[in-house]
């Protein structure tokens, strides 16, 4: 028999949001047909967001009767979400957000200049080098060999490409 | 060094605006509507390697899906209209309004080129008791609910036939949804299916085959490829209100876009399309080639609207009347 | 014999189609490792890139990716727990815990080995018996294509490590986020909020990226100051000794590839899985238990992925009907360069079948080839500091979501669910019934919908067909007894039953 582990701080209130966002949605497939035939589109959502209420009440349950960790919100920033993941999340975010107006090539090289410089901490001249490199080869790859557009933002990078091939010709 | 490198950036970006004389200065994007390996990929596949010849720039394709088609219309629609953006797409868009998927249409783009139309058809499974129009119309009524027929969701081919047959005659089929004929056509082959309307390109080989039937030829005039099919107007008259008709596929630019662009692009399609090589491929797949752009491919378009939205509408499965958006009746 | 024999051999004596089949092979690795880089994707470029070339040439190159990349998906799997496809998410569960204890070399080299294994399969079947299988496979009716999904929703119970009831709802919430969007077959929106961005659904790839590849990345940063994990290297050809005992396993996992990739609406993906289903019930006393780095756990996948290549074949060569995505691009290639790819393919051109086999053959053993060597720089990736390391999978999942479409909603998917996946993780959550359900969920919904339908409605008829149709009815007999077996109900009774015989 395993020994009972301990819930971590904030998991009774992760349940609880689970349960709400499962009852969303189970209200949500039934909007889609209600309960008009077994074929409509609506049957399948509620079979599936159905499972989910019962699943996500039934381990709220459990997770109720299990004692608590010790230590309340201060472990939850320190074991559960620490500055350190925040920070990168939030780092990300603002990646994605910059992506599509600055452009591929800005916004990656600055995203990876700012995560390598927090995360690794070894210089500045080589955290700038060392994203250079990794975002040379990301492009060529990408870009260049299969064709995906990135993002462009405000690089006119197909004038520029446009240019550079006419200097070979 | 990162200073100077900004300033040359910025010299060339102001270099590189738009000077259309040059039409095209860069490399140009299309999108296209469908999935990799569909017809209307492969169609645009096809012939763009010809038409970027005669450009003298890359085409880079890409394939944006989802929404019947109404994605890539969409971000075709949201871009700059200076024919650097085409669009590649077949002829869903055209009931968008009516089936209330989005605000747009081909109306809303220039035709650069439409280029070829399919044939819509009858197949059936090799072991329906039933071997034409006339037959599968008395067996579906001796047998109410029995046949079952493919669909591939609302606007498309299969609905938009089975509309056109509903409106001549009223029969009692089960129909199960499919998404694409290429799976239906498959499960009409397993027996899952009894009959199904399907356009003549994606059926032909099976036919050739042995592996299917052909029980009805949804055109006005016969086929060299289905011999001995009779068409659809001689057991139904009333069809050839709706005839000829069929999916078609077409290269667009937003409207809007300067006519030097779409002069040049127009040109390159033109003349791509009749390249031997893409015209075999059509006729190999039973796809008959049109080539047409200008008021010719806009008349043929809206045309195609009028037919599709009030047939839509009068069998009932329309989110609004083609009325509203001043589609007249055929 | 002698002429098919010849046509086998085309791709072998020719310098120049064995260039391109190597270089496919090689270009298809890289691909497979890229998540966002699709096969699918990669092939439908080189329509056009090869429109000019000869048939033959194309046809070479394609196949070496195709056969490449189905295995290079394993790499990244191995390595960084992002699958490069969804057909490498089983690999991902058995070999990144290897990579975690510094086995990346060895389980690399021993899921090559045991993917040319596979890929063997799938040849031989796909020469010897390509007419009966594609029969067979056109058997397959709805209800039987949702049996098989079921069958596959089951592995729910043994992804959901120690906490089922969590494994369930993980599992259920994938199933939903595979429905959204708009509805395939009656174009009915679901869950889109009135977003249009939402009609096209929520991308599998994006979510399996998400979840995988940076969730984990944000869990590592918990233990930064932990030094990067030293890997053993010595040993990258697998041990002989190893082989032998794993290739009965590898062998029955690869027929179920074959089967689940010659069947229409199926493909790697969903064979891979069933295949490490069928691993974990098989397997009694695993050395190292599942999910933990049971080599087990991650050759059964990887043989059954590769055996699928040649399973995808057989429709489309045979009958003109794609077994997959990828050979659905494939069709088009060969409609493209002017043959008629149908069921009289092979009555037109009769080389092509053999000259395929050969292709695939020689594709197979590059594989092996550009898989063996370079592991030694490969698993070096894992050592790299996580400083750099993290930054580096965070910003490849970017590119590789946003490259699925090009579209910038993916990545938004791509980050939440990598989000969501952390604090699921956080909270005992098992993320792989997620992704289970998301693969698995069209196929049932479409198959349900479709089979009720065609018994119009009437649940009565659909059991009355469904057991008197062999097909259908082994399917569910076999549904049955993994359910039974699988609860305790089944140890309570055996308990019971051997109290009355003792």
């Amino acid at each position: 028999m395993p020994t009972i582990r301990a819930k971590k701080p904030g998991e009774t209130l992760f349940g609880f949001l689970v349960l709400a966002f499962s009852l969303f949605l189970f209200w949500q497939a039934y909007e889609i047909s209600g309960f008009s035939a077994l074929s409509s589109p609506g049957a399948f959502p509620i079979a599936a967001s159905g499972i989910m209420v019962v699943a996500s009440c039934i381990s709220l349950l459990k997770d109720l009767k299990r004692p608590a960790e010790i230590g309340g919100f201060e472990v939850f920033w320190s074991n559960v979400l620490p500055p350190i993941v925040s920070i990168m999340i939030a780092i990300i975010f603002i990646f994605g957000i910059a992506l599509d107006t600055l452009g591929f090539i800005i916004s990656a090289l600055l995203f990876l200049i700012i995560s390598i410089q927090f995360l690794h901490q070894k210089g500045l001249v080589r955290s700038i080098l060392l994203s250079l490199l990794a975002l040379t080869i990301i492009y060529i790859i990408f870009r260049l060999v299969f064709s995906v557009i990135l993002p462009e933002g405000i690089i006119p990078e197909r004038e520029i490409m446009a240019w550079i091939g006419s200097l070979f010709k | 060094m990162k200073k100077r490198l900004i300033v040359a950036l910025a010299a060339l970006s102001i270099v590189a605006a738009p000077a259309f004389a040059e039409f095209p200065k860069k490399d140009i994007q299309g999108i296209i509507q469908w999935g990799a390996g569909g017809s209307t990929d492969t169609v645009m596949r096809s012939v763009t390697p010809h038409a970027e010849k005669e450009l003298g720039v890359d085409i880079v394709m890409t394939n944006r899906t989802g929404g019947v088609g109404a994605i890539a219309t969409k971000f075709v629609y949201a871009k700059k209209a200076d024919g650097y953006t085409l669009l590649m797409g077949a002829e869903n868009p055209q009931m968008y309004k009516t089936l209330g998927l989005a605000n747009l249409d081909y109306g809303d783009f220039t035709p650069i080129n439409i280029l070829a139309r399919g044939i819509p058809i009858f197949v059936a499974n090799n072991d329906a008791p039933y071997n034409n129009m006339k037959e599968f119309v008395e067996y579906a009524k001796a047998n109410p609910g029995m046949v079952k027929t493919g669909s591939t969701g609302p606007g498309g081919l299969t609905s938009i036939v089975l509309a056109m047959l509903d409106s001549q005659v009223k029969l009692d089929l089960t129909n199960i949804p499919y998404d694409g004929d290429g799976p239906a056509l498959t499960a009409l082959q397993s027996g899952a299916l009894d009959v199904m309307p399907a356009v003549l390109g994606a059926a032909i080989e099976h036919v050739k085959a042995g592996r299917m039937k052909v029980i009805g030829l949804v055109d006005v005039k016969a086929n060299d490829l289905l011999p001995g099919v009779a068409p659809i107007t001689e057991d139904f008259p009333g069809f050839s209100t709706y005839l000829p008709w069929g999916p078609f596929f077409g290269v667009f630019v937003k409207n809007g876009t300067p006519q030097e662009a779409v002069d040049k692009l127009v040109s390159a399609y033109h003349t791509a399309a009749q390249h031997p090589d893409f015209i075999d491929l059509m006729n190999k797949r039973g796809f008959s080639i049109m080539n047409v752009a200008g008021p010719e491919a806009e008349k043929f378009l809206s045309t195609y609207r009028s037919v599709s939205s009030w047939i839509v509408h009068d069998a009932g499965f329309s989110k609004r009347s083609p009325e509203e958006f001043g589609i007249p009746r055929p | 014999m002698m002429e098919a024999l010849n046509y086998f051999a085309t791709s072998w004596i020719s310098p120049e189609l064995m260039a391109l089949t190597a270089l496919g092979t090689f270009l298809g690795v890289y691909i497979g490792a890229i998540p966002g880089l699709s096969v699918t994707m990669a092939v439908s470029i080189l329509i056009s890139f090869t429109f000019s070339w000869d048939v033959n040439n194309a046809l070479c190159l394609m196949v070496g990716i195709f056969m490449g990349g189905v295995y290079g998906g394993s790499r990244t799997a191995i390595l960084l727990n992002i699958p490069g496809a969804p057909s490498a998410i089983a690999t991902a569960l058995d070999g990144y815990p290897m990579a975690l204890k510094g086995e990346a070399g060895e389980a690399i080299g021993l899921s090559t080995v045991m993917s040319v294994v596979g890929g063997f399969v799938g040849i031989i079947v796909l020469a010897l018996a390509a007419p009966m299988v594609s029969e067979f496979a056109l058997k397959f009716q709805p209800r039987d294509y949702l049996m098989l999904g079921v069958l596959g929703i089951m592995l729910v119970g043994s992804l959901s490590g120690n906490n089922l009831t969590k494994g369930v709802f993980a599992g259920a919430f994938g199933m939903l986020i595979g429905t959204v969007g708009l509805d395939p077959l009656t174009a009915e929106e679901r869950f889109t909020f009135g977003v249009v961005e939402l009609w096209n659904g929520i991308n599998p790839i994006a979510v399996m990226i998400g979840l995988f590849g940076v969730s984990e990345a944000l869990t590592q940063l918990h233990y930064m100051n932990k030094a990067a994990i030293k890997q053993k290297i010595d040993r990258i050809i697998p041990r002989w000794s190893d082989i032998k005992k794993y290739l009965p396993l590898s062998l029955q996992t690869s027929t179920i590839g074959v089967i689940v990739g010659a069947l229409p609406g199926t493909g790697g993906d969903i064979a891979a899985l069933m295949a490490y289903d069928h691993a974990k019930r098989v397997t009694k006393n695993p050395e190292v238990p599942f999910g933990q780095g049971a080599k087990e756990g991650l050759i059964a996948p990887e043989a059954a992925n590769n055996a699928a290549v040649g399973g995808a074949y057989i429709p489309m060569l045979t009958l003109g009907i794609p077994g997959d995505a990828v050979t659905a691009v494939f069709l088009g290639a060969l409609f493209i360069h002017g043959l008629n790819p149908g069921p009289l393919l092979l009555t037109e051109n009769p080389g092509m079948f053999w000259f395929t086999v050969g292709n695939l053959t020689l594709a197979n053993i590059f594989v092996l080839v550009f898989g063996l060597t370079g592991i030694k720089l490969f698993s070096k990736i894992v050592e790299c500091p996580k400083g750099i390391l993290i930054p580096l999978i965070l910003l490849l999942s970017v590119v590789g979501a946003y490259a699925i479409n090009n579209s910038i909603a993916d990545i938004w998917w791509m980050l939440g669910f990598g989000v969501i996946g952390y604090f699921m993780k956080q909270y005992d959550y098992q993320v792989g019934p997620v992704i289970l359900g998301v693969i698995l969920s069209r196929l049932m919904d479409e198959n349900w919908r479709r089979a009720i339908i065609s018994e119009r409605e009437s649940l009565p008829d659909f059991f009355i067909n469904l057991l008197s149709s062999p097909l259908s009815f082994v399917l569910f007999i076999s549904i049955v007894l993994i359910f039974i077996s699988q609860t305790p109900l089944w140890t309570k009774a055996k308990a019971a039953v051997f109290r009355k015989t003792v």
